[in-house]
């Protein structure tokens, strides 16, 4: 019966231990902050957004299509969104580190890594982001 | 995707009745080891709501008693409930393999399963972080689920 005591305390260190990895692995793709990755999402001129995404991402339909939508409407042909469908270019979302959906990486002008959201981003936070990444009148 | 209006009201309902089932199997299985009775039957309730809608018993008791008497009131979302039912098979799976530990006598080890059960079902409950639906999501990323398309209207 003593031994069941500790049932509790080796699941929630199993979760932890979990948790660790993942917090590991989302650092990793910090890293990428700063860094040119040289994948295949190609060489903007333009300060860009890649858009990963996916069928099973529900909040990518309701909430951030729409932002990005209205993001691109607001700043005219000024930034290049590009929509990445992680199970079609597993290999751009494995550079990019993506393990969770929605993530919008914001790259400038010379095709750097300007930011990472993991998340849903809102249209104000991308244009402040875009804004920083050299994109005049962004902000 | 088939994004169809889900009620989320039912999985939560689903977690209450896992969570409360989980701890009580436990404390119980504390001085009556024959409390592990509780995995199984949570198992074999998570696989047949995953099988099939009428087989659903927290949907029931959610569609049949408690939305009628108002006790939990529905939270309709227009998603895929591919992602749920998935973390629901996951649940399920694990639940059976904790099961099959109680039965053969590893009860420490059944019980380390049925509380990972329990904290990843009470994440879904308080947060709505749905730990099931992101390995889905990763499983679709790397191909092992094919894609599904709707036609446009």
């Amino acid at each position: 019966m003593s031994g069941l005591l500790l049932a509790p305390v080796i699941a929630i260190a199993v979760l932890l231990g979990v948790a660790a990895i993942l917090a590991v692995q989302q650092g990793r793709q910090h890293h990428l902050v700063g860094r040119r990755v040289q994948a295949q999402a190609g060489t903007p001129t333009l300060p860009a957004i890649l858009y990963f995404t996916g069928e099973a991402c529900s909040i990518c339909k309701t909430a951030q299509t729409p932002a990005l939508r209205t993001l691109e409407e607001s700043l005219g042909g000024r930034v290049s969104v590009r929509e990445i469908d992680v199970a079609r270019e597993p290999e751009l979302a494995r550079a990019y580190r993506v393990l969770t959906l929605p993530t919008t990486v914001v790259l400038d002008a010379s095709g750097a890594v300007a930011d990472i959201n993991v998340g849903f981003a809102a249209a104000d936070k991308l244009r402040g982001q875009l804004a920083q990444a050299g994109l005049a009148a962004a902000a | 995707m088939k994004a169809i209006p889900f009620d989320r009201s039912v999985l939560k309902v689903n977690q209450v009745i896992l969570m409360t089932g989980i701890l009580t199997g436990y404390f119980v299985g504390l001085s009556h080891p024959l409390a592990a009775v509780a995995l199984p039957v949570l198992a074999a309730m998570m696989l047949a709501a995953v099988l099939s809608p009428s087989l659903n018993v927290p949907r029931l008791l959610y569609v049949h008693a408690l939305k009628p008497a108002g006790l939990v009131r529905p939270r309709v979302a227009v998603e895929d409930p591919a992602p749920h039912r998935f973390a629901q098979l996951v649940g399920g799976v694990f639940l059976v393999a904790a099961s099959l530990c109680a039965l053969t006598g590893a009860l420490l080890a059944a019980w380390v399963l049925g509380w990972i059960v329990l904290a990843l079902a009470f994440l879904n409950f308080a947060f709505d972080i749905c730990v099931g639906c992101i390995v889905y999501a990763q499983l679709v990323r790397f191909g092992v689920f094919p894609l599904r398309r709707v036609s446009p209207a």
